[in-house]
C-alpha cells in the first residue's frame, strides 16, 4: 500500500508535485480566477506578497489545502507579473522561511514515524535528492552523509557549522529538525524563485493583472543608502551596492558593514538603516545585532572591522589600486584624508 | 667543478632510474579511470611537463621507458579532457588525499638526521642556516634520513589517520589506499564515490576536522556570556565525533547540564574548559598536510614510480606493520658497488644493513650511493673535488 500525504500537508507544502497533481485533477481554468468567488484568494495571494514584501515579515497565517494551493498558485503569478528581481528574491526567501517554519514544527513535534519518514522522502530526497534519515537510536535526530553536509554547510560562514563541532559518526552527521531544516534554505529558495522565472503563462486573468499591478505601485523604490559612496573601501562599496539591489548578502558581509560603519562613526540607528533593503530585514533582530557589535549588548565586546587578509580569505575583497598599504578597510577612508 | 660533479651525479642516478623503469615497468599502478588522469613528469634537467595523458598503460609505460622522467605524477581529479589546460579541463571530481610528513611531525628526534645542505656547493649543516658559509648561495636544502622511531611515528599517525577516516567518515577499507611517499611520507588516497565531488572548501572542513582545529565549547554546548557561560546541552548529544573525544578524555560520566556546570567550575569556568579543549584537540588532532587534502588539481607522485629526492619508490603498503620503506622500497641492486664521496659523516641503515660513513671515500652498495647521491649527502666518487 503506498502511503501518501495529507492535505493538510499539501496546504503547508503546496510545491510538492502532489499539490500540482491536485490543481491538475480538478481541471481548474486560470480564466476561472476572473469569477468573484475566487476575489478572496487573489486577495489573500496579495495580502501575503504585501505581508512579505512590504512588511518583510514571514507569513505563516494556513488555510485549509485547496485555498493554500490557490493562493500559492496566485502569489506565483502575480510576482512573474510584477517580474522585478529583487523583488522575486525577496518573496521567494520569505518564503523559503515559511517552508522551514511548518518544516521544522513536523519534524521537531511529528510523533507518527510514517508520517515524519514521509514528509523527509517527499520534500528532502524528491525535491532536492537530499538522503536525510530519522537516527534509529533517537527519532527528534537526523542522520545525512557527511558530503551531502559539507556540500551545503560550507555555504555557511558562522563556526557552528564547521564540521568538527558536529556529531559525526560513521560518514554521518547528526542534527536536530531545526538544523536540518536551516541546510535546505537556499535550496528552497531556488526553487520558488526558478518557479517564478520559469513560469509561461499566455494570458494572466484580469483580476490577477490588477492586484500586480497595485502591488508593483505600492512597492516603494527600495531606500538608498545617501552615503557618497566615494571615500568608501571597495568592499564596502560592493556590499552596499548588493544590499541596494536586495541581494541576501553573508553572514561575513553584514559583520564586515556593520563594523566598517560603527568605527567610522555611524549611530546604532543609521547603521540598522542600511540594511533595510535585505531581503530578511527584521529591524528588531538587526538593531540587537548591531548594538552587539558595537559593545551595548552580550560580552559588552566592541567588534573591530576584518583586517584585509580575512576578507580575501571570505571573497569580500575587491580591492582597487586605492587600497594600496592597507591592511584594514578602515584605513582607507584614513589614507585618502591625509 | 660542480657543475661537474652535479652532471656525474644526475648520470649516475639517471642510468639506474632508466634500468629501474626497464626492468620493473610493472611496477607502475595505473589509478582508477586512468584515461581521465592528467599526467605530469618531472625531468633530470628540472623541467616539468604537465598535461599529459594516456588512455592505455602501455603507452604510459613506453612513454616512461623512452623519457626516464626524474620523478612521474598523476592528477588526483578526474578530467573529461586531461590534456587542456586547467580551466578546460572539466574537471570530474578527484580522490582526497592526504599527505602525512615527518616534518610536520616534530620529532625530538629529527634534530640529529637532518641535514641542511647549500644546493650550490653541496656543503652539509647540521644546524638551520639561511646562508651557505661556504659559496654565500642562499638556496639551502633540507633532507632527513629518517630513524626507525621516524618511521614508527609516521606509521602511527598514518593507522591514526586510516581508523579516523573508517571511524567518523565511514570510508571502507576497499576504497582507501595506504603508500609510502617515497621519501619521507605516507599517502592515504582515499576514492569513495561520495567523497570525490567536494570542492576544496569542502575539503578543508574535512581536514580542520582532522588535525581538531577550531573545536569550541559552543560546539558542546558551552556559550561565552556576560555572567561568565550558559549551558545548553546539543539534542545530538556527545555519543560522536570530536564530543565524544573530548568528554572521554575529560572523564566527563554524565551528559546533564548540572554536571557539566560542576565541572566546568571546577576546572575555573570557561576560558579553562576552552583551554582544555584546545589541549585535547591538539593531542588528538593528526598532523597532515591541509594543502594536499584541500587542493584538488594537484598532480600527485604515483605509485610505483622512483623519488628522486631518495631514489626509493613509492610503493604500497598493504601490511603497515610489518612495512621497512629502506628495505621494501628499495629496489637497486646490493651485489654491484659504487665509490662515492661523502658530504658529512653518517649512519644510518638501508636494506637491513647498518652503515656507519665518516667522510671519506667509500666503496657501498649501489642501492646505498642512489639513496645518499639523491638525498644530495654524497658524490660520485671519481668526480669528487
Amino acid at each position: 500500500m503506498s502511503i501518501i500525504l495529507g492535505k493538510d500537508d499539501l496546504a503547508k507544502y503546496p510545491f510538492l508535485e502532489e499539490a500540482g497533481n491536485y490543481i491538475r485533477e480538478t481541471h481548474f481554468d486560470l480564466d476561472e480566477f476572473n469569477r468573484s468567488e475566487f476575489l478572496h484568494i487573489i486577495e489573500r495571494a496579495s495580502k501575503r506578497i504585501e505581508f512579505e514584501l512590504i512588511q518583510g515579515k514571514v507569513f505563516i497565517d494556513l488555510e485549509k489545502y485547496d485555498i493554500e494551493l490557490f493562493t500559492f498558485l496566485v502569489s506565483l503569478i502575480i510576482m512573474n507579473y510584477i517580474n522585478e528581481d529583487s523583488a522575486i528574491k525577496k518573496f521567494s526567501l520569505f518564503e523559503a522561511m515559511r517552508v522551514e517554519k511548518f518544516l521544522v514544527s513536523d519534524l521537531s513535534k511529528e510523533k507518527d514515524l510514517t508520517r515524519k519518514n514521509l514528509l523527509i522522502s517527499k520534500v528532502f530526497r524528491d525535491l532536492f535528492q537530499l538522503d536525510v534519515e530519522l537516527d534509529p537510536k533517537n527519532n527528534h535526530l537526523f542522520k545525512m552523509n557527511i558530503s551531502d553536509y559539507l556540500i551545503r554547510a560550507t555555504s555557511f560562514n558562522e563556526e557552528e557549522w564547521k564540521l568538527i563541532g558536529r556529531a559525526v559518526d560513521n560518514g554521518y552527521v547528526y542534527l536536530d529538525g531545526d538544523e536540518t531544516v536551516r541546510l535546505i534554505r537556499y535550496e528552497i529558495y531556488n526553487l520558488m524563485y526558478n518557479r517564478i522565472k520559469n513560469m509561461n503563462i499566455t494570458k494572466i486573468p484580469e483580476q490577477i493583472k490588477i492586484h500586480a499591478v497595485l502591488i508593483k505601485n505600492k512597492l516603494a523604490p527600495a531606500i538608498r543608502y545617501s552615503h557618497t559612496t566615494t571615500d568608501l573601501p571597495p568592499c564596502i562599496k560592493k556590499a552596499l551596492e548588493l544590499l541596494n539591489k536586495n541581494e541576501n548578502l553573508p553572514h561575513s558581509a553584514r559583520f564586515m558593514l556593520a563594523t566598517y560603519m560603527l568605527s567610522s562613526g555611524k549611530s546604532v540607528d543609521d547603521v540598522v538603516l542600511l540594511f533595510q533593503n535585505a531581503p530578511d530585514y527584521n529591524e528588531k533582530i538587526t538593531k540587537y545585532q548591531v548594538e552587539h557589535l558595537a559593545g551595548k549588548k552580550g560580552s559588552q565586546t566592541k567588534y573591530s572591522v576584518p583586517a584585509c587578509s580575512k576578507l580575501v580569505n571570505e571573497n569580500l575583497c575587491y580591492a582597487t589600486i586605492d587600497c594600496r598599504g592597507i591592511t584594514n578597510p578602515i584605513q582607507f577612508g584614513r589614507k585618502n584624508r591625509k | 667543478m660542480k657543475k661537474e660533479i652535479t652532471l656525474k651525479n644526475n648520470e649516475f642516478i639517471f642510468t639506474l632510474f632508466k634500468e629501474y623503469y626497464f626492468k620493473n615497468i610493472e611496477n607502475l599502478r595505473p589509478p582508477l579511470e586512468m584515461h581521465n588522469r592528467e599526467y605530469g613528469i618531472m625531468t633530470f634537467d628540472s623541467r616539468v611537463i604537465r598535461h599529459l595523458s594516456f588512455s592505455k598503460l602501455g603507452n604510459l609505460k613506453a612513454y616512461i621507458i623512452q623519457n626516464v622522467p626524474s620523478d612521474i605524477f598523476c592528477s588526483n581529479a578526474y578530467y573529461q579532457f586531461p590534456t587542456f589546460p586547467i580551466n578546460e579541463k572539466g574537471w570530474k571530481g578527484a580522490d582526497m588525499i592526504f599527505d602525512i610528513d615527518l616534518n610536520d611531525l616534530l620529532l625530538p628526534c629529527q634534530k640529529e638526521h637532518t641535514f641542511y645542505i647549500c644546493s650550490n656547493c653541496h656543503v652539509v649543516f647540521r644546524d638551520l642556516t639561511k646562508i651557505c658559509s661556504a659559496c654565500q648561495n642562499t638556496k639551502i636544502l633540507k633532507n632527513t634520513i629518517p630513524c626507525f622511531r621516524c618511521i614508527n611515528a609516521l606509521k602511527k599517525e598514518t593507522k591514526n589517520l586510516t581508523e579516523f577516516l573508517k571511524k567518523d567518515f565511514g570510508i571502507k577499507e576497499e576504497n582507501m589506499e595506504v603508500s609510502f611517499s617515497g621519501n619521507t611520507g605516507f599517502h592515504v588516497v582515499v576514492f569513495q564515490s561520495n567523497y570525490l565531488m567536494l570542492d576544496s572548501k569542502a575539503r578543508s572542513d574535512i581536514v580542520g576536522y582532522i588535525m581538531g582545529k577550531n573545536l569550541s565549547p559552543e560546539s558542546l554546548g558551552v556559550r561565552n556570556d556576560k555572567h561568565g557561560y550558559r549551558i545548553k546541552i546539543p539534542l545530538s548529544g556527545y555519543s560522536y565525533g570530536w564530543r565524544k573525544r573530548i568528554v572521554q578524555k575529560m572523564k566527563i560520566s554524565e551528559v546533564s547540564n548540572d554536571y557539566l556546570n560542576k565541572f566546568i567550575k571546577k576546572i575555573g569556568g570557561y576560558q579553562s574548559f576552552k583551554n582544555e579543549i584546545d589541549k585535547i584537540a591538539s593531542d588528538l588532532g593528526l598532523k597532515i598536510d591541509p594543502q594536499v587534502t584541500t587542493d584538488i588539481h594537484r598532480i600527485f607522485r604515483m605509485v610505483g614510480s622512483l623519488n628522486s629526492k631518495s631514489g626509493l619508490s613509492k610503493i604500497i603498503c598493504n601490511n603497515l606493520d610489518k612495512f621497512d620503506p629502506m628495505i621494501d622500497s628499495c629496489f637497486f641492486d646490493d651485489d654491484k658497488n659504487v665509490d662515492i664521496s661523502l658530504n658529512t659523516p653518517l649512519k644510518f641503515s638501508i636494506k637491513g644493513k647498518k652503515y656507519n660513513l665518516d667522510k671519506s671515500i667509500s666503496t657501498v652498495p649501489v642501492s646505498v650511493g642512489v639513496f645518499l647521491i639523491s638525498k644530495k649527502l654524497a658524490n660520485i666518487a671519481s668526480c669528487s673535488s
